[in-house]
């Protein structure tokens, strides 16, 4: 057997594949390239050629697997289910296992430590803002340079939501721990201010742990998963006690959800808590807990991000949300990866590059320039890509924004 | 009589026929009853290297290349009906079968098997070889779409079958349709079996005065002369009703098909279906046609041969990816006008598959283009 | 395993100068995932190509002729019968990335290239009004180039026909590196048909490029119609009745329970699982046709004792029932680890009869049966379930199919019905063809590809090119 660790791609996961290629026309790499191997069932064939010993893990494993978004849009379509998410996490820490690599592992250090506590990444928030506001961005290097354009412009001082407590408007009806999430603390604090107050008014108690920490995704995904572990057990025990566990970041309640492989019984309980912000408010505005609003406030255009769309499966949602909130909701034209894919777009720009171009061309075709985004690193890929008059928001916020107005103008009444 | 010639009769005693008047005074004509011993036919003649012309009903014998052949093979006795599965829609027939009779026996149970709808004395093994499609090719495709399985005699005398008697086949490669259109450059088409359609309920002729860009949904066949328009319907009664108040015009209960187009002179002038409109201004006003708006093909008839205009149809035809092909004409024309006009690509390797079926060549040797 | 590129160090230098590092794959992983399609054989890869034109493809042929290796095109892989498998070291050429349409609305007809995705196409084609007819089961997946060489079916070819019967022309590079275009796009093209020959002649004969396709008018109106049974013989009964009476339906497919059940818990489209058997039929056409058909579908359907019918209300609840048909095969997976799809076709009057006979087959075998199969042209897909790890499976599942063909062909049927020969069904051609037949199909092989280039080892069984068995063969002469 060519696996060296206990999270290696399992043979059920592999066997599961019956080589049917219907994944290839839904993973971006294969579009892309017409490369068998840039698609999930060409890396599935990898891992089975290192299972079966026919091959060891050698560069050409490294680029097939490193080249792959990860955003499982294959999940979603294989008929035979197989977990290529999972498996793909699994290849991931072999690789990691299995060859050393100074870059690797420096890039794992550099996260590890950017998120271990709240203050590193809030210190180079101040950075990256500075050099915005002076117009120093390029002396930033390249690889950082779209995500710099693609951050909101960050408030002074810079908010937290950590260590709160926000109690139910009206009856409450459950509890929930509120994700405070790495980057969406300090960038996103719109978001998390809506989400709050949303959720509120649905009839939930929000508490912000302070002790939580990142969720981990990204440490899955780049196979380092003895951090991953450590960061999962940090928040079972942070997160414990409340009925549901919200992130509103699509890929941190994707990576919660699966928290029952990073962290035993503990990981079961969090996971069968967690849910997406999208899920939550779109079950309250069906059953009538909060408001659908009349006034019509034009098209926006819905991204739905993978990890919502192909991992979670969660699709009317952002819709209901933002139809309630008096926007008609369009498609675009399909719904593969912006290209953000976390770390993606660092590792490989140019694909990221062309993936971000192509979903802006189809933003563009909407004719809309409000864009509906559940997670932050679309966001950000989707800013920097598009002309600067371009909105994009997580549709809590479109949705709170028009619940504020409707509550100030007094008439927040249901359809 | 030529040494060759009794000798030949005295070696094809067995099946030999009677003279078809005006056809070849030199050569032996045969009939043979079996595939067998159209197959021993065939031997003969590859090892001693003499041309055969195969004779079906002589309805399309004015294609191609003129053939002076030692012996004439006449299909006409291998006329049977072999397997009719009307439940499957399928029926294998010899090459001699005639059209009309096909045609007749299978409309007895509402079924077609959409050749030519106005054949004469036409055969079946002559249709396929000749390629020809009748009117409702529109509708249906053309014959080759419908050529499940052939059995071939080879130039040299093999028995080899290509295809199978089912609707839906995939196996091996598709020589029924390489026979279709190959003009005996195969050998003798000496079976086919052909997919079958329904017959449908009701079936009008409308007449409209002139030609239109749209016809409506898919009709069974439209026919455009200089002066008039027929649009064939058939279907389901209510379907018919429908289509013919869509188009107005006035109609006749059944399908009336048209003649062929007068003049002594008959050509297929084919392009693009796109391109048949700019075709026909293209004619001479004195040629008459039958055009097939959304086939492509113009069926000409013309009263005498200029080869001036004769020659600029065909430049224009060519230029536009099309072609104008002689159907039927006096001896004179075939001199002075190539009845295919330009080869096609490929001939290289057209020549290579017909040495494959007929190594000596002499199944209507120069029947086809490029003088193959 | 020793890398291919070292056997084949100047002939993977010769591509990466005409084709630049990436499109040129060499190294033993990844020449190693090219050695198999959708089917369940392996083979060996020496070096994969990428090009991106027709001129590029000429090429890479050249070189490959001059270098002695195979050539293996391949599309997407989506084939079940071996066809882009190598049989020995090869050179595969990968058309995926040729992926031009230009459409001639007006025409009804476009050039597309061979890389193109089939519903690609016809998506592309949907702002005309037009769609491609063809629609197999992978369409979401296959491309052009090998919708041509199989001469692909699908459901809707029960009244359209198969690709052929959609390609106008073909650009074909031949063994020599020629580009030659075969066809066009006026009627009847003077001369042999050998566009007709290579449509469905299994990347043996050269490689296409592009294709002229024809492009079908979307239908003014359509009913799709779902009806389950207690007995899959009434289910069948049903089926012979539709196509005695008169009507070719635009589509015509069959379900047995088990294969339902796969498929509900898959699409939920509301299949009734516990039905026997299940048919899913289409009429299109003209509104007032349609309305005729749908209930003469209907009539049918009831005289033959159907427990429920049930007809789509939306083109939403269409599109579920044929997402539902469509993704049969990969949704059996989920009921057990591996399956053998067979692909055969028996005349319709035969359906029942070789079903049960399959049942037996299956039986005898100790595999589990599933069907699903275009029973509209009697083209049947018996799935074998089974699980790979059992030990001695693997000889029963062969054991399986061979009957199987056996059986089909024993009741006036053919070998496959739409998945090809390629490498799968090779060996049982002899079942099916004369010593003749196969002599004058090598032949005709031989014709486009003298040297044996493309492809070799598919469709013919070894030795199928025999010595002329017409006229005795002279003294002396090297057969």
């Amino acid at each position: 057997m060519g696996w060296v660790t206990a999270d290696a791609p399992r043979r059920a996961e592999l066997s599961a594949c019956v080589d049917c290629g219907l994944c290839l026309p839904h993973c971006p790499t294969y579009r892309l390239t017409g490369d068998e191997t840039a698609s999930p069932r060409g890396r599935i064939a990898a891992m089975r050629a290192v299972a079966g010993d026919v091959i060891a893990i050698d560069d050409a494993f490294e680029d097939m697997m490193s080249f792959c978004l990860q955003c499982r849009a294959c999940e979603a379509e294989c008929p035979s289910l197989v977990p290529f998410g999972r498996a793909m996490e699994g290849a991931r820490a072999e690789l990691t296992a299995q060859r050393p690599d100074p870059v690797r592992r420096l890039r794992h250090a550099l996260l590890g430590r950017l998120v271990a506590a709240p203050w590193p990444l809030r210190l180079a928030t101040r950075a990256m803002g500075l050099a915005r506001r002076m117009g120093a961005v390029r002396l930033f290097p390249a690889v950082i340079r779209s995500s710099l354009a693609g951050m909101r412009d960050v408030p002074r001082p810079l908010p937290t939501v950590r260590g709160t407590v926000h109690l139910a408007k009206g009856e409450e009806i459950g509890t929930i721990a509120l994700l405070a999430g790495c980057v969406m603390d300090p960038w996103f604090g719109g978001v998390h201010e809506a989400t709050i107050e949303v959720l509120n008014r649905a009839g939930y108690r929000v508490v912000v742990p302070s002790s939580q920490t990142c969720c981990g995704a990204l440490a899955a995904h780049d196979g380092d998963t003895r951090r991953a572990r450590r960061l999962a057990a940090r928040n079972i025990w942070a997160l414990q006690g409340t009925d549901l566990v919200i992130s509103n970041a699509a890929g941190c309640s994707s990576h919660l959800k699966e928290y029952a492989q990073w962290a035993g019984d503990g990981g079961v309980i969090l996971a069968d808590r967690a849910r997406d912000i999208t899920e939550v408010v779109a079950t309250a505005i069906d059953e009538g807990r909060l408001p659908k609003m009349s006034t019509n406030r034009g098209a926006v255009a819905v991204q739905d991000p993978c990890h919502l769309r192909h991992a979670q499966r969660i699709v009317e949602a952002p819709r209901t949300i933002v139809a309630a909130a008096g926007y008609q909701p369009l498609d675009l034209a399909d719904d593969q990866c912006c290209g953000a894919a976390g770390l993606y777009s660092m590792l490989h720009p140019e694909t990221s590059h062309r993936l971000g171009e192509n979903k802006a061309a189809q933003i563009r075709g909407t004719g809309s320039t409000v864009v509906a985004s559940a997670n932050p690193g679309c966001e950000m890929q989707v800013r920097a890509h598009l002309e600067n008059w371009y909105r994009i928001a997580h549709p809590v916020e479109l949705y709170w924004e028009a619940l504020r107005e409707n509550e100030l103008r007094g008439t927040g009444k249901p359809e | 009589m030529t040494s060759v010639k009794s000798a030949l009769q005295r070696r094809l005693a067995a099946f030999l026929s009677d003279p078809i008047e005006g056809v070849a005074d030199e050569a032996v004509v045969v009939a043979p009853p079996t595939l067998d011993e159209a197959a021993a036919v065939l031997s003969v003649a590859s090892e001693h290297s003499l041309p055969v012309l195969v004779w079906g009903g002589g309805t399309h014998q004015g294609m191609g290349g003129r053939v002076a052949p030692a012996i004439v093979l006449s299909t006409a006795r291998l006329d049977s009906i072999v397997d009719w599965q009307p439940e499957d829609l399928t029926v294998v027939v010899e090459a001699g079968v005639r059209v009309a009779d096909l045609e007749d026996l299978l409309a007895g149970r509402s079924q077609t098997a959409v050749l030519p709808e106005v054949p004469g004395d036409g055969t079946v093994g002559g249709a396929v070889a000749a390629g020809i499609s009748g009117f409702r090719r529109l509708r249906y495709g053309p014959t080759r779409d419908r050529m499940l399985e052939v059995e071939v005699v080879t130039g040299d005398g093999r028995l080899v079958r290509g295809g199978g008697r089912v609707v839906k086949n995939v196996t091996g490669y598709d020589l029924p349709r390489l026979a279709t259109g190959s003009f005996g450059s195969l050998g003798l088409i000496g079976r086919v079996c052909l997919k079958l359609w329904p017959l449908p309920a009701a079936a009008r002729t409308v007449t409209l005065p002139e030609a239109r860009p749209d016809y409506g949904y898919r009709p069974l066949a439209v026919v455009e002369e200089p002066d008039r328009v027929l649009v064939f319907l058939a279907g389901t009664p209510a379907e018919v009703e429908a289509r013919t108040a869509e188009l107005g015009g006035g109609h006749e209960e059944g399908l009336r098909w048209p003649g062929a187009p007068a003049g002594s002179i008959r050509l297929s002038l084919r392009v693009a279906p796109r391109l048949l409109p700019d075709a026909l201004e293209q004619i001479p006003a004195s040629w008459s046609y039958q055009a097939l708006p959304g086939v492509g093909e113009a069926r000409i008839g013309a009263a005498d041969f200029d080869p001036v205009s004769f020659s600029e149809v065909r430049r224009w035809a060519e230029s536009h990816g099309g072609a104008l092909v002689l159907i039927e004409a006096p001896g004179h024309v075939h001199e002075s006008f190539d009845p295919w006009g330009t080869p096609p690509a490929g001939m290289d390797l057209q020549r290579r598959v017909v040495a494959r079926f007929d190594p000596d060549r002499i199944v209507n040797p120069g029947r086809l283009p490029g003088g193959l | 395993m020793v890398s291919a590129s070292v056997r084949h160090v100047t002939l993977v230098r010769e591509l990466q100068h005409l084709l630049g590092d990436d499109r040129v794959l060499a190294d033993p992983l990844r020449t190693y995932v090219y050695g198999k399609d959708g089917g369940i054989k392996r083979g060996d890869v020496a070096v994969v190509t990428l090009p991106e034109n027709a001129g590029e493809v000429i090429e890479i042929v050249r070189i490959a002729a001059r270098h002695g290796i195979p050539v293996v095109p391949r599309g997407a892989g989506t084939g079940l019968a071996g066809g882009a498998v190598p049989t020995r070291p090869s050179l595969v050429v990968s058309l995926t990335r040729m992926t031009q349409i230009e459409v001639d609305a007006e025409s009804r007809s476009a050039w597309v290239g061979a890389g193109v995705l089939n519903l690609d196409l016809s998506r592309h084609t949907a702002r005309y009004g037009l769609h491609f007819a063809p629609d197999p089961s992978s369409q979401a997946a296959c491309t052009i180039g090998g919708n041509v060489a199989n001469n692909s079916g699908g459901p809707h070819c029960l009244a359209e026909g198969s690709t052929v019967n959609h390609v106008l022309a073909v650009e074909l590079i031949t063994a020599t590196g020629e580009m030659v275009v075969l066809g066009g796009d006026a009627p009847d093209p003077i001369g042999l048909d050998l566009r007709g020959i290579v449509v469905g002649s299994e990347g043996t004969l050269g490689i296409v490029t592009r294709a002229l396709v024809k492009l079908t008018p979307n239908p003014p109106a359509v009913r799709t119609l779902l009806a389950a049974y207690d007995r899959v013989e009434d289910a069948a009964a049903t089926v012979s009745e539709v196509i005695a009476g008169g009507i070719v339906p635009a589509a015509l497919e069959m379900m047995d329970r088990p294969m339902t059940a796969a498929v509900e818990r898959f699409v939920r489209a509301g299949f009734p699982t516990t039905a026997a058997a299940v048919l899913l039929a289409e009429v299109t056409g003209h509104p007032a046709a349609v309305e005729a058909e749908a209930e003469l579908v209907r009539a049918f359907a009831e005289s033959n004792h159907s427990t429920e019918i049930r007809v789509a209300a939306d083109e939403a609840e269409r599109a579920l029932l044929w997402k539902g048909r469509k993704a049969a095969f990969g949704a059996v997976a989920q009921t057990a680890p591996d399956y053998y799809l067979h692909d055969t076709v028996v005349p319709r009057t035969k359906l029942v009869e070789v079903m049960a006979k399959i049942s037996q087959i299956a039986e005898r075998n100790n595999l589990v049966v599933m069907n699903v199969f275009h029973a509209g042209d009697g083209n049947l897909h018996p799935l074998m379930a089974f699980d790979a790890s059992e030990e001695g499976v693997l000889d029963r599942v062969r054991a399986a199919a061979d009957e199987l063909a056996r059986v089909c062909v024993a009741a006036g049927g053919a070998l496959s019905g739409e998945h090809g020969i390629g490498l799968e069904k090779r060996d049982l051609m002899p079942l099916a063809f004369s010593e003749a037949d196969l002599d004058a199909q090598a032949r005709l092989i031989e014709a486009f590809d003298p040297g044996g280039l493309f492809n070799p080892d598919k469709v013919l069984p070894a030795g199928s090119r025999c010595f002329d068995i017409g006229r005795p063969v002279p003294e002396g002469t090297w057969i």
